[in-house]
């Protein structure tokens, strides 16, 4: 994979580029889903092609193709630094790049057992397994539609770029999917997406106990329909479970946080922020709030220990006790605000540039247990779990949709409740947290942003927090 | 690589290993991009693939693989473990085959233009033109994006089917800023150079970016509104999703069990035309080489067919729709909506404004999530301008409003449309869609609390 990596650089510099960089990326991968109790098709997906990125005159181009043909890299090399070339002329700012050090390195996320030698109909059986413990006799409600499916993704890269950098890197992400609609007559539907994701081998499936949560996941969704009662009226506080956490500190702290949304880069599509790069010492929560991306986590869904340009990824702590203190850069972000890039850039496919994204992005774990944060709600409603969500461009007006939710009365959980709505600003939200959890926990979670669209790998996660004098929203 | 070796390679390896039923796909792509922000381009982008498709079918079993690599060689080796696989995949409950051809595939007027798929520096020259198009109306900073997608594809079956198709697409969505909270979005989409405007979508960003400034905090409510073509075509998207038999299956679909029922009002109707003239999703040909049809999903607010592949078609005992799309990471070859496409109303915008009296006009949104797929509960954020209706006439802007109701509702809620309609694709619409303005009565509309 090197030779065609380093050709690609090669070439474009021969041709005027300023830096060159380019990736050959193989992904590898393999769904196996179970429809209501019948196997759908194993789908493979086989990817393999190199990218290219350049810098000519301060204009940024890139270029891709799926074959490893020495005439083709050289087409797309071509094409590369024509295409930045013609752009110049409506270039505002020469693009930089920070200055970092060039490393050369071999990593890889390890496999105990490597999930390609494991055959697929041991895949399959852990799909029947779990559709097993779905049975109505088991978890006592009727589970009309099922959808468990086994996703696996290897992906290697070969990466270089014109200041030395010379990375090789592996991979293998698997992931879990419930998709269950639980039915009870007269009471309706609901509806639970549950997603479990590691960087890991075979062996993580079995750490995910999937028969136990499904049939877990099964038994509340029954008890919600069965006596779920509408949300209490007027403010309460909330609790909210490590999912709910896990969604909010990427939503509403690592979005708003990513510097090319700050400068505009992502305007016409996923936004902007209402963070400016005046903001960094500026509260925005309580002194309970901390936040921070880490991709280099062991075992995580976003994990990584280099980025796509190079630099060597490491955790970013973006709110600090209820202080912005940092912003998630690649190497283009930290030239222009005056710092360095903090290793957020990646990319999703060989076929695509390199942009900020998070990793694993959590709140920092305080000091109360769960039913401790609970104990001091005289009223109010304990979010497990949830199933709408959405923020706006700017991420600073949130709402999430409660699926599995209960009543609070008097320290204690009582009745489950259907759909609260916590309708909220970012600074509403974060002021309002006034005790944090000691269980800390993480959801996998695939992250759009981009244009064409990139779905980024990443964990959410957070313990339990606390949250007062809430109006539910409706 | 040739795509008629490639296919006819997966078809022989397969054949030989004792698969019943092969379909073979090829496709080749040639894709340009021009973004830009702050009235800057910010990168050049030039992609260039091709990816052999494989669907296999034996014994109620299937499997499918896209091989997006160029290298005629790995495609046995592929073949071997994927018929492998098969073999221990459990068997399904459906018996089916693919369609038996040949067919005549009536070749479609409009979807492809040389000059599209020769375009490369003239991508620079329209950013251009959007970018001091809206700032000529008011904006200050302008972002966007401006797309070309040149395409080839190529099917043939073990059941006698064969047929190629090529296209080209143009596209631009332009979001200006007249301030940080004032924005607005516009949008050409053509498949021929000839009917793109990058200036138009920079007027109407520019335009509604500056009549979005000094925004008022909205109140939540219900609210007749009349939804601007961007964001009904998302809408429309989800009402397209959900009409794929796939969706009913997987429980992600709000028209389960509502087939020949009313879903929407009267006036409403709505096709999926895969063989619209210029069209930008239109092909001759599904994926498991059936002729594509104009399909009628919605007539006079009723339900008439969900969207068929010939696996699903013969599990619903339905007729096939030409609707078979090859998607990597799921199903392998499930049903898609193309080309959306709502019949026109009668009347102007000025129309629906006086007919909606009071309430809210929406241009665009984004972030659309369900609570429940199979219920249509769902919310959607509001941006890039949106104004009060004050006496039937257009009044001051409004922020920091979210959509929250029931897809169901909504449609079923639908009192009139305008005469012009507009195609829309951009980020948050991927199924190309031609709309009209459309005037929805009582729609839930929700605030921040705190």
């Amino acid at each position: 994979m090197e030779e065609y990596a380093r050709l690609a650089v090669d070439y474009a510099l021969k041709l005027g580029a300023g830096y060159a960089e380019a990736r050959v990326q193989r992904n590898l991968g393999s769904t196996y889903t179970l429809k209501n109790g019948t196997a759908e098709p194993v789908n493979v997906t086989r990817k393999l092609g190199v990218g290219i990125r350049v810098i000519v005159d301060g204009a940024l181009g890139f270029a891709s193709t799926n074959s490893l043909d020495k005439n083709e890299i050289r087409t797309i090399a071509e094409s590369a630094v024509r295409t930045a070339k013609a752009s110049v002329r409506l270039l505002a700012t020469p693009t930089r790049l920070s200055e970092e050090k060039s490393w050369e390195d071999d990593w890889e996320a390890k496999m105990k057992v490597d999930v390609r030698k494991v055959p697929p109909e041991e895949k399959f059986e852990v799909l029947f397994t779990i559709e097993k413990s779905l049975a109505q006799e088991n978890v006592h409600v009727s589970l009309p539609s099922r959808i468990l499916l086994f996703d696996e993704d290897l992906t290697e890269k070969f990466y270089v770029n014109s200041d030395g950098a010379r990375l090789h890197g592996f991979v293998p992400r698997l992931s879990l999917l419930y998709i269950l609609t639980a039915v009870e007559p007269g009471k309706g539907t609901v509806q639970r997406i549950r997603h479990e994701a590691q960087s890991r081998g075979w062996e993580a499936v079995e750490d995910w106990k999937p028969k136990e949560i499904a049939a877990e996941e099964a038994k509340m969704m029954g008890r919600l329909l069965r006596e779920g009662v509408p949300p209490p009226n007027g403010e309460v506080d909330f609790v909210l479970g490590s999912e709910v956490t896990g969604i909010i500190c990427h939503e509403s702290c690592g979005h708003p946080q990513e510097a090319d949304r700050i400068l505009g880069r992502e305007a016409a599509q996923a936004g902007e922020s209402y963070v400016n790069p005046k903001m960094i010492g500026h509260r925005i929560g309580s002194e309970q709030v901390t936040i921070i991306d880490d991709p280099t986590i062991p075992n995580s869904y976003g994990f990584y220990l280099y980025d796509d340009e190079g630099v060597k990824a490491r955790p970013r702590t973006l709110i600090k006790e209820g202080i912005i203190t940092d912003f998630l850069h690649n190497r283009e972000t930290g030239a222009e605000l005056g710092v360095v890039s903090n290793g957020a850039s990646r990319s999703s496919s060989y076929d695509r540039e390199p942009i900020i994204r998070m990793g694993n992005t959590y709140m920092k774990p305080g000091d109360h247990t769960r039913d401790e944060l609970i104990a001091g709600v005289k009223s109010g409603v304990y979010m497990k779990s949830f199933m709408e969500w959405n923020i706006d461009d700017r991420r600073y007006n949130q709402r999430y949709v409660g699926l599995e939710a209960y009543l609070i009365e008097n320290g204690k959980i009582t009745t489950p409740v259907r759909n609260p709505i916590l309708e909220i600003t970012t600074p509403g939200l974060y002021g309002s947290v006034d005790a944090v959890g000691k269980e800390l926990e993480f959801s996998g979670a695939t992250c759009g942003k981009g244009d064409p669209m990139q779905g980024a790998p990443v964990w959410t996660g957070g313990p339990p927090i606390r949250l007062r004098q809430i109006r539910l929203g409706g | 690589m040739n795509p008629h070796d490639v296919m006819q390679q997966i078809l022989t390896t397969a054949g030989k290993l004792g698969v019943e039923s092969v379909a073979a796909g090829f496709t080749r792509r040639h894709e340009r991009m021009v973004r830009f922000s702050n009235n800057s381009i910010t990168i050049t982008n030039s992609w260039l693939t091709e990816t052999p498709t494989v669907y296999l079918i034996s014994n109620k079993r299937r499997a499918a693989c896209m091989i997006e690599e160029q290298n005629p060689n790995e495609v046995e080796g592929v073949i071997e473990q994927l018929v492998k696989t098969m073999k221990v995949t459990p068997a399904g409950d459906v018996d089916f085959t693919l369609p038996r051809g040949p067919f005549n595939y009536q070749p479609i007027s409009g979807i492809y233009d040389r000059k599209v798929a020769e375009a490369e520096t003239g991508l620079v020259d329209a950013v251009e033109t959007g970018i001091n198009a809206a700032k000529k109306e008011g904006a200050v900073r302008v972002s966007g994006v401006v797309i070309t997608h040149t395409w080839e594809r190529h099917v043939m079956t073990s059941a006698g089917a064969e047929g190629s198709d090529r296209g080209t697409e143009i596209e631009t969505t332009i979001r200006a800023f007249a301030s940080d909270e004032a924005t607005g979005q516009g949008i050409s989409l053509s498949t021929s150079l000839a009917k793109f405007n990058a200036e138009q979508a920079g007027i109407s960003a520019g335009r509604i970016a500056k009549m979005s400034l000094n925004p008022e905090p909205g109140e939540a409510g219900k609210y007749n509104v009349v939804f601007a073509p961007s964001i009904f075509a998302n809408l429309l998207n989800r009402v397209g999703d959900s009409a794929s038999a796939y969706s009913i299956d997987l429980g992600l679909s709000f028209f389960r069990d509502l087939l020949k029922k009313k879903v929407a009002s009267e006036n409403f109707t709505l096709y999926d035309n895969s063989r619209m003239p210029e069209g930008p999703g239109s092909v001759a040909l599904d994926d498991e080489g059936y002729p594509t049809q104009d399909i009628r999903l919605i007539g006079n607010g009723v339900l008439e067919t969900y969207l068929h592949s010939s696996y699903t078609a013969a599990e619903h005992k339905a007729p096939l729709t030409g609707s078979a799309s090859f998607e990597a990471g799921i199903a392998g070859m499930v049903p898609d909506a193309r080309n959306l496409v709502v019949e026109a109303g009668e009347g102007s915008l000025e129309d629906l404004f006086d007919k909606a009296h009071d309430g809210l006009y929406i241009t665009n949104n984004w972030y659309t999530r369900f609570q429940n797929y199979q219920t249509g509960d769902f919310s959607t954020i509001c941006r890039d301008g949106v104004f009060q209706i004050k006496n039937g006439k257009l009044a001051g802007p409004v922020k920091g409003l979210r959509l929250s109701d029931n897809m169901v509702r909504i449609l079923q809620s639908v009192k009139a449309m305008t005469k012009d309609r507009h195609w829309i694709k951009w980020w948050e619409v991927a199924t190309p869609t031609l709309t009209p303005h459309v005037l929805v009565e009582g729609v839930g509309i929700t605030t921040a609390k705190k």
